[in-house]
């Protein structure tokens, strides 16, 4: 047998001093250290303005959500490596954004005043302003197969999200991506869009694995993670169900 | 016979008018101020002179010190003290007071709440904080709710009293009202980097500000490289700052006078700036400089909010612990004890506290490693395992950590730990609750100890 190939994850965390609302970080820290855990390497790449860098280095992106002024400061750095996003996600390169992020992937967001601001366009989906904002704690029964069925988080958005694309999540508690649909996030490929915050991967680390697994999996070819004791975890995932699934 | 809600509020009305009109009765000010409106106007009247508080974090304290301070000098200080700030809080201490005449009104008001209660009330002086984020789901975001205030000043004749320190209170400056600038020195609390900077972008052009240092989430020296936004002139600086566990030792420079060796009881930078900005409000209001400080060092707190509790075998320290800025700076100053310690978290998520508890994930954490003999981190509240999850994810030693959701198990057995110190550390729904459970084990442990002393002496006989 040769010698065991010691595996690195590069994880981009895009534009954190601007794109960092509601704890939205804790995903970045989750992956991790659940990588490290299991002795695989991580570097953490913040990626933002003012930086001219190769994303096809990158194994998994995360990007978060932002004000809508912060927003509208990155869309120019970004719109300049939509074509590089573009081709890493039919590469299956592991994306995943949350609220803002999310919305942001799609062609548009309408505001209140019916104004358009633009967003990537990776996806054919727009969000629409509506009157009353999502909030709450929300529970979804996740469409990736994975056990435990549920996903746990909490909700906070004023914009619907629109789309025909697979779900993340049906929702079981809360709103989803408009609170008409049942839907909650998106998945195409290995890409995720989602509104769940909480952040969504430390109390749903069967979801945290999976994309860890799959950013190794293109990589390495790898099959399989090793486990972790997920007690607590799973214990303040139960805790949510226990508290809001009525 | 059916109450109607109608015929309950017209009976409340009458009885609401009597407690304005003669000081009768002590009406909740929620009620009283649905029935009256205008109820915070007749405030506005009796108050010869107001000082109204807002922004993030500290206001209670700052409310408080600024209270003590002006009692030392004025004989009716009318305040909200207890950090109920919203509309109801202000009539609600006004309710349970009612004089004809107050030499003062110091008014602690949420961020929120700001725009409504100056249409009443008309402040002589409105002193800002600092804008982090809080409650999230109820403000919006932080642009948001320093536009509202901003927008909300503008009409008033009021002089300003800002944290010269955080760009988006030294914005107010635009306002081109008299403004009075406050800030605090460089000290060895203070960092090159911030991990968690709230909003680094400038409030004027939103240019990315550089800093050459950092005192306390954004608050730092700032300066912005495309328009030349930087933090104002001081009028009042805290110089030579020497913090420790149980406070700081700084002196104050006032426009090139200086003030030696003034002594705050409570650690941390975040104390640093609530001192100054009530030393800033007294002296801008004519207070004597020589009382307001003696004043200010003998002040102490029974809130809870920030609380010290001697036990006969350990300290207990309670600290008020609600958004992230907060949490993390109460941790560095924990850094600075060396004492055998133990800390107890408890997380709640009641509307009161911000029913997203995401925050805890913003906070900076790692400072937890930097805590030298930490024995013991006990997780507790409505969500317990989330702060649990939270506190391991820092890598800290999972032998360390203890969960107990409920709240008064999770206190005893913190007290029951050999340790010099307890540091507990609640939400603000949990904050007060935590007291009385402390306080009635206060009243046992000491009554039990006088038991033992009167048996010995019994024995003796
Ligand atoms: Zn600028």
């Amino acid at each position: 047998m040769g010698e065991e190939i010691k595996m690195e994850l590069n994880i981009f965390h895009m534009y954190p001093n601007l794109l960092n609302l509601y704890g939205d970080g804790g995903n970045v820290l989750c992956l991790q250290r659940r990588c490290e855990w299991r002795g695989i390497n991580t570097n953490i790449i913040d990626f933002t303005l003012n930086q001219e860098q190769d994303l096809s280095e990158g194994d998994l992106f995360f990007i978060g959500g932002g004000s809508d002024r912060s927003q509208n400061i990155v869309y120019p750095h970004i719109l300049k490596y939509k074509n590089q996003m573009e081709n890493l996600i039919e590469d299956d390169a592991v994306v995943l954004a949350i609220c803002g992020g999310y919305q942001f992937l799609g062609e548009s967001y309408i505001d209140a005043d019916g104004n358009q601001l633009p967003g990537l366009g990776l996806f054919d989906y727009y969000t629409q302003s509506e009157e009353g904002r999502l909030i709450g704690n929300i529970i979804t029964e996740n469409q990736l197969k994975l056990k435990p069925q549920t996903l746990v988080g909490f909700e906070n958005h004023g914009g619907r999200t629109y789309h025909d694309f697979k779900p993340l999540g049906v929702v079981k508690k809360g709103y989803g991506n408009n609170g008409k649909d049942g839907k909650e996030g998106m998945v195409y490929k290995n890409c995720i869009g989602t509104y769940l915050h909480g952040p969504l991967l430390p109390k749903n680390p069967h979801l945290a694995d999976y994309l860890i697994l799959k950013a190794l999996t293109r990589k390495y070819g790898v099959k399989d993670l090793a486990a972790l004791d997920d007690k607590l975890e799973y214990s303040a995932h139960e805790k949510v169900m226990k508290l809001y699934s009525k | 016979m059916e109450i109607t809600g109608a015929v309950l509020v017209g009976k409340l009305t009458v009885i609401g008018l009597k407690s304005v009109g003669l000081g009768a009765t002590a009406l909740p000010g929620k009620m009283a101020i649905k029935i009256d409106p205008n109820l915070l106007s007749v405030v506005d009247q009796r108050c010869k002179k107001k000082i109204i508080i807002t922004g993030t974090n500290g206001k209670t304290t700052t409310t408080n010190l600024i209270h003590h301070i002006l009692s030392s000098q004025y004989k009716n200080v009318l305040s909200n003290l207890k950090g109920a700030n919203m509309e109801q809080g202000i009539a609600s201490a006004f309710i349970n007071d009612t004089k004809k005449e107050y030499d003062w009104g110091v008014f602690e008001v949420d961020e929120g709440s700001f725009q409504a209660v100056v249409k009443h009330i008309k402040p002589d002086f409105v002193v800002i904080t600092n804008f982090f984020r809080d409650q999230l789901d109820r403000y919006g975001e932080i642009e948001n709710t320093s536009a509202v205030i901003y927008e909300a000043i503008k009409p008033l004749d009021t002089t300003l009293i800002l944290n010269a320190d955080d760009p988006m209170v030294a914005k107010f400056k635009e306002l081109h009202k008299k403004c009075v600038y406050y800030g605090v020195e460089e000290n060895e609390l203070s960092s090159k980097n911030q991990r968690i900077v709230e909003s680094r972008f400038c409030p004027i052009c939103s240019h990315e500000l550089d800093y050459e240092y950092f005192n306390y989430g954004q608050l730092g020296k700032y300066h912005c490289n495309n328009c030349g936004f930087q933090n104002p002139d001081y009028d009042y600086i805290f110089t030579n700052i020497r913090a420790g566990p149980d406070g700081n030792l700084c002196d104050i420079d006032s426009r090139g006078e200086i003030f030696k060796d003034i002594h705050f009881n409570y650690g941390g930078i975040y104390n640093a700036y609530n001192c100054l900005a009530a030393l800033t409000s007294c002296l801008e209001a004519g207070m004597d400089a020589s009382k307001a400080i003696e004043r200010t060092e003998n002040f102490e707190y029974h809130l809870g909010r920030m609380e010290v509790m001697e036990f006969p075998d350990k300290t207990v320290k309670i600290t008020l612990s609600k958004n992230p800025i907060g949490l993390s700076e109460v941790l560095k100053s924990i850094t600075l004890d060396k004492r055998k310690k133990a800390l107890l978290f408890i997380l709640n998520d009641n509307p009161a506290d911000g029913r997203d508890i995401s925050w805890i994930w913003d906070a900076d954490l790692d400072n937890l490693h930097q805590i030298e003999n930490m024995k013991y981190i006990c997780c507790s509240g409505r969500r317990a395992e989330d702060i649990a999850l939270r506190v391991k994810y820092t890598n800290i030693s999972p032998d360390l950590i203890k969960i107990n959701d409920k709240m008064r198990k999770s206190i005893e057995n913190v007290l029951k730990e050999d340790v010099e110190i307890v540091y507990i550390l609640p939400t603000y729904t949990a904050v007060f609750q935590a007291r009385d459970i402390i306080l009635s084990h206060l009243k046992n442990r000491s009554s039990f100890l006088l038991n033992i002393k009167e048996l010995v002496e019994k024995l003796k006989t």
